[in-house]
């Protein structure tokens, strides 16, 4: 694996790329541990200064620091991503694996229901959770709710892989050798199946946090938590880009697009490096 | 054809299935809700006023007969499926006694427009620019084209929007970012009309087409990439078809086919771009309705509009895939 | 590659082209004969309902219930076009007999509805007798309580008999925002299920009609009577431009893109940076005050609400602590800019009140004592709103005023001072225990406080919140907000808070008595914990002496002084007992373009009326705009 990581990182530019955009975000993010200021007090510095000494990326109208906001709202966003991301993953890995691998009715069965979740419309959804929860949403449920729905996709994509690769010689010589389904898909498929399940996390934590980013902006999430979205809730609530403070607005934007960019660099080139005609392709340049 | 009327049945089952699953979510999570309409439309009324504690007793008692929030939770949903049957779901609460059905037949003209316009042309766009840019590989100009799509595809729609809006509200304002036509006009098939929605649904037309483009693109590039390596093209250019000739029946063609499917897996995502959208752009389409009616505590709206979204989208669905056999050969529907 | 390159070469002109079309803002109609306001309800969702009787079936403040309605009386919030007090569709004051059991109610001659048939008695009586009959209107629950019978002796005449003593029941008819408005009997008649009725295209009495709307609710355009002379407004004059057009005007900021444009005439509200923008870039905007802070006072007290059932929060000397704890200046500056009108008295600062209330009881105020257990204190601040005013002057420079009178109306009179020693004292007292920075109740368990905000849906009071809990975190108590957007009516009606910032003191403004929100406020209103609470005693806060206040005023009439002394006497009892901590008005960002109007009421100069569009008393606005041409 690791190996694999430097080839990448030495020989794709893409790779390269969304790794240095990552390193900056991620040294952002990591940054909030050091901020002097607590992320729920107001009114700690002067507000509406533009960017400039001491406060370098400018404060809000609301009298904080825009960088260690910032900090603190990234990190937020990252975690919620990570987070619908993993446990997403998870349920597309079970159901994919599994349906590939059992076929027969359990397969169709499971692959109706996936079919049922990449239709809906998620949004109206989210909104109806929001709608009901309201004000007892925490993170955590939104997260939950999200990762219930944003499995279908990649786990489509996982099915079809197991599927040829329960067709391959070294899975019957397991079958014969009297190893349970479980131990199969753990020892046998799943290394094939992890550098997919890599790249479509990269799709999934960008889809989860535009989601969250939509939400918070909407006011459908708890707007105490900074994060991104509720950033950009709050300069929007200040009316700041009339109101000439863009600085509020533009930053978090721009780290927000920095994540998507990395991250979608990362999920492509891991895409081109997955499938072998690309690299193929790649190497007759 | 026998094959092909099943595999109708089929699909015309999942649709079924989407659409019973897709209601059901959406009535039993309304009805879990903890706003109760009868609070919301008295603290409404009341609020200016200086109403007694009597008088808001009795408003309370005669607003519950008049919503008909009778009934035990299965009654409820039993009567509930008996309406949406026939396309009733039932009045409005924060628009009593108006009907929820009129109040999205009004706003679903405004999102199926906005959403087919913008669509088709991000679609059409991006599959050209994408198999241009996978054919002529050294092309600067479609490079440059695609690092542009590429560079808007991730951003969430919220954001292309709110630039748009900053861009041409603040900054260079020349189109108009709310609304959906001209105050005053009647609505009607006149040109003024016409002219008028036109001009008001550029930007948000733009900020969807700007975020569908990419992906489009970049599906379209590498899917063309792979099928000139293919033999059959091989032989063509040697044979000496003109590359236009290629391009248009050789490679498009067949690369077109899985994008389609791509089409109808992702409408359900446009469908919500369209939405948020219509949103940061004051359009009056269901997505303005659903953010109010939430905010407004109506849930037979909020209900309603949940259960038309799943039903339009999950149709689309359906037509592409039954168009889908016809658009491949090979596609035997066994 | 040629004709892809011509095709961009197409569009781009094609849009450059369609930016180049200037397009006027609403077509068929000229721009400097229309007023156009803003609709704080945004897009109405049942656009062609205008049945006001019915319960929130369409939109009120479409225009509906400024132009197009009436009833027999208006009380201004601020001085009114010629004093408080109108007669509209009534040609006298109310008159009632020695012991309130029947209100004689003398109409005005000569009023025509748009459709030209003459309002008469007869349409208070249907209207009445309608709401007698039916259940499920908005006003159906007044009336059945309050009215035994209808009479209309002759054309001009309208008795009702009361089915108990009632001194204020001509408030139902007196418009402070809104009003029972008067049904036109000759259309309603006809019309089948009251409940039922669109009551499309609706027939004005007032000195506009429906000239056109949007099917999807984002535009409402009312065009002036011929007939205006048959109007009650007449008396005042022409109303001034022949179109007013109120529109969803969008989220706060694209209002005042659209003002700037000048494509909206008044915003209604917007938050206190989008007023600063355009008080600095729009020579010609203006808001209620010429300078800072701007913003009409409402005549509204937001305060911190506690629930007095809550059993921490029962004892006075815990309310008065929290109350000591708070630093008005900071509160302002975070909600409002300090852009802020306070009050420490639980009367708002506007209208005629600073004359009625806060002026002749700063004395009492100066002198006002708190016991906090170890010493006796003078809590009153007389300077606090000059402070504020000061420490705006270097940023803000000319537009803070600088005379005393000024500063105390912009800004407000005195507040409580922040004094920690006599909060830690009335704390102490109370039986809590300072564990490290930890307050702890006497029981033993850390001392927690939830402020409930609204959020989105009031930004400056969120903010407020935030920062009230802000400092009370620093005292040591665990104290948090909590966003209640959408659900804080129910949650505030429930009493499902600690504290929640709202409001439950509303006046008339123009009109010293209380009774508008003082009556609700009598413990045979307060209803057990869990149960809804009717408006407006959300602290459920219960005083045998406020029982005998109130009592009191319900046998004194509407204009009698005594009325005044007893409200001071009620402002006397909550300064002691602290059921809410008041904080400041309600201030409302109303921002007036005099592009194509000028006449707009404004603090200095002309008091006549709240220019806050989407109050009814806005009808007077109509016959003082001029255009600005004819200048």
């Amino acid at each position: 694996m690791w190996t694999v990581l430097r080839d990448l990182l030495r020989h794709n530019r893409e790779f390269a790329a969304g790794v240095c955009l990552l390193g900056i975000v991620g040294l952002i993010a990591a940054l909030s541990a050091l901020s002097p200021y607590s992320p729920l007090d107001s009114y700690v510095v002067p507000p509406d200064l533009p960017p400039g000494l001491p406060y370098v990326l400018g404060t809000t109208s609301r009298g904080q620091d825009v960088f260690w906001m910032l900090t603190f709202a990234i990190r937020n966003t990252l975690l919620f991503g990570f987070i619908v991301a993993l446990i997403s993953r998870l349920l597309a890995l079970l159901i994919g694996l599994v349906a590939g691998y059992a076929g027969g009715w359990i397969d169709r069965a499971l692959m109706s229901l996936n079919d049922t979740f990449i239709v809906i419309p998620l949004f109206p959804i989210l909104v109806l959770f929001y709608f009901v929860m309201r004000d007892r949403m925490s993170w955590a449920s939104l997260a939950l709710v999200m990762a219930c729905l944003g499995w279908a996709y990649d786990a489509r994509l996982i099915r079809s892989v197991a599927l040829s690769l329960r067709t391959r010689e070294f899975t019957e010589t397991g079958i014969f050798s009297g190893m349970s389904m479980r131990q199969i898909l753990t020892q046998e498929h799943l290394p094939f199946v992890l550098p997919i399940v890599f790249s479509t996390t990269m799709n999934n934590i960008n889809w989860s946090i535009g989601l969250e980013v939509t939400l918070s902006v909407l006011g459908f999430t708890d707007i105490n938590t900074p994060t991104i979205g509720s950033m950009i809730y709050w300069a929007n609530q200040h009316t700041a880009m009339v109101a000439g403070i863009w600085w509020w607005v533009a930053f978090p934007v721009v780290l927000v697009v920095i994540t998507f960019v990395g991250l979608f660099l990362l999920a492509i080139s891991m895409n081109e490096f997955i499938d072998p005609r690309s690299r193929l392709g790649r190497g007759m340049q | 054809m026998s094959g092909y009327a099943a595999y109708l049945l089929r699909r015309v089952g999942q649709f079924v299935l989407v659409v019973f699953i897709g209601i059901n979510i959406s009535f039993v999570v309304t009805h879990a809700t903890p706003i109760d309409p009868v609070e919301q439309t008295i603290s409404a009324t009341t609020a200016f006023g200086s109403t007694s504690p009597e008088a808001i007793a009795m408003m309370r008692q005669s607003l519950r007969e008049l919503y008909g929030l009778e009934g035990s939770l299965w009654q409820q949903y039993l009567s509930f499926w008996k309406r949406v049957a026939v396309l009733d779901f039932g009045p409005s609460l924060s628009a009593f006694p108006t009907p929820v059905s009129d109040l999205i037949g009004r706003a679903l003209p405004w999102t199926v427009g906005l959403l087919v316009v913008a669509t088709t042309i991000s679609w059409l766009l991006g599959n050209l620019l994408g198999g241009l840019a996978g054919y002529y590989r050294e092309h600067r100009g479609l490079r440059w084209a695609g690092i542009v799509a590429m560079g808007f595809h991730p951003i969430p729609y919220y954001i292309v929007a709110l630039l748009l809006v900053i861009v041409f509200g603040h900054l260079w304002p020349v189109l108009p970012i709310s609304g959906g036509s001209q105050m005053n006009l009647a609505q009607g098939f006149t040109l003024d009309f016409a002219a008028s929605v036109l001009r008001h649904s550029v930007l948000p037309v733009v900020s969807l087409v700007l975020v569908g483009l990419g992906g489009w693109f970049m599906g379209m590039r590498s899917l063309v990439s792979n099928i000139v390596s293919e033999d059959y093209v091989v032989y063509a250019e040697l044979g000496g078809v003109s590359r236009r000739r290629i391009l248009h029946s050789y490679v498009m063609r067949n690369a077109l086919v899985p994008q389609v499917t791509g089409l109808a897996m992702s409408l359900g995502h446009i469908f919500n771009g369209a939405i948020i959208t219509e949103q940061v752009f004051g359009y009056p389409g269901m997505g303005s309705l659903l953010v109010s009616a939430v905010h407004a505590g109506d849930y037979s709206l909020v209900l309603g509009l949940a259960s038309v979204s799943i039903v339009a989208v999950a149709f689309a669905v359906l037509l592409l895939d039954l168009l889908y056999p016809f658009l491949d050969p090979r596609v035997k529907v066994s | 590659m040629r004709t892809l390159r011509q095709a961009v070469l197409a569009l781009l002109a094609a849009l450059a082209g369609f930016g180049a079309m200037a397009q006027e803002l609403i077509s068929n109609v000229p721009r400097h004969q229309t007023l156009v306001v803003e609709n704080p309800e945004g897009t109405i969702r049942n656009a062609g309902w205008f049945n006001y009787w019915a319960i929130n079936a369409g939109g009120q403040s479409t225009g509906l219930h400024q132009l197009a309605l009436d009833t027999f009386w208006y009380i201004d919030p601020n001085r009114g076009v010629n004093g408080v007090w109108d007669n509209s569709l009534a040609s006298e004051k109310p008159i009632y007999n020695k012991d309130f059991t029947e209100l004689t109610v003398k109409l005005r001659p000569g009023i025509f509805w748009s459709d030209g048939v003459e309002f008469t008695s007869a349409d208070v009586v249907y209207t009445v007798e309608t709401h007698m009959n039916t259940r499920g209107l908005r006003w159906s629950a007044p009336i059945q309580i309050n009215v035994a019978g209808i009479s209309a002796p002759d054309k001009y005449t309208a008795v009702f008999k009361l089915k108990k003593p009632n001194s204020r029941f001509h408030a139902l008819f007196t418009v402070r925002w809104n009003a029972m408005w008067m049904m036109p009997k000759h259309i309603f008649e006809k019309a089948g299920d009251v409940i039922k009725f669109a009551f499309n295209p609706p027939v004005s009495l007032g000195p506009y009609t429906l000239h056109s709307f949007d099917p999807n609710g984002k535009w409402f355009i009312w065009q002036k009577r011929e007939d205006w002379k048959r109007t009650t407004v007449a008396r005042h004059g022409e109303p001034g431009p022949k179109y007013v057009a109120y529109v969803d005007a969008g989220p706060p900021d694209k209002r005042v893109i659209a003002q700037m444009n000048h494509q909206l005439d008044i915003i209604h509200d917007t938050s206190p940076e989008g007023m600063f923008t355009l008080a600095k870039q729009s020579r010609l905007s203006r808001g209620w005050f010429k300078g800072f802070p701007y913003a009409h006072p409402d005549p509204t007290l937001a305060s911190v609400i506690f629930n007095n059932q809550n059993e921490l929060l029962k004892n006075r000397d815990v309310r008065w602590a929290l109350a000591l704890v708070i630093d008005i200046k900071a509160v302002s500056m975070a909600s409002y800019r300090g852009a802020a009108t306070i009050s420490a008295i639980g009367v708002p600062p506007t209208g005629t009140h600073p004359e009625s209330y806060h002026k002749p009881m700063e004395a009492w105020l100066r002198t006002f004592e708190v016991d906090t257990g170890k010493r006796k204190i003078k809590p009153y601040d007389p300077t606090i709103g000059k402070q504020i005013a000061d420490s705006l002057r270097p940023s803000m420079g000319i537009q803070i005023p600088d005379k005393p009178e000024d500063v105390a109306k912009a800004f407000g009179m005195g507040w409580w001072k922040p004094d920690l020693q006599a909060a830690t004292e009335l704390m102490q007292r109370a039986g809590f225990k300072k564990a490290g920075n930890q307050w702890m109740t006497p029981d033993g368990k850390p001392f927690t406080i939830k402020i409930t905000v609204e959020g989105e849906g009031r930004p400056v009071m969120t903010r407020a919140g935030s920062m009230v809990a802000q400092q009370w975190r620093q005292f040591g108590i665990d104290a948090s907000t909590v966003v209640a957007q959408g659900t804080l009516n129910d949650r505030r009606a429930a009493g499902d808070f600690d504290a929640i910032i709202s409001w439950s003191v509303e006046t008339w403004g123009g009109h010293p008595d209380l009774s508008f929100f003082l009556d609700s406020w009598h413990s045979q209103f307060i209803a057990e914990p869990g149960k809804p609470q009717p408006p407006r005693n959300w602290q459920r806060w219960s005083h045998p002496e406020l029982d005998k206040i109130i009592e009191q005023i319900r046998t004194v009439g509407f204009d009698d002084p005594k009325g005044v002394e007893l409200g001071r006497e009620y402002v006397k009892l909550v300064a002691r007992e602290m059921p809410t901590i008041p904080l400041m008005a309600y201030n409302v960002f109303t921002v007036m373009d005099e592009t194509y109007w000028t006449g707009y009421p404004n603090a200095e100069t002309a008091p006549y009326t709240d220019p806050v569009p989407n109050w009814g008393n806005t009808k007077y606005m109509m016959v003082k705009l001029k255009p600005r041409q004819a200048q």
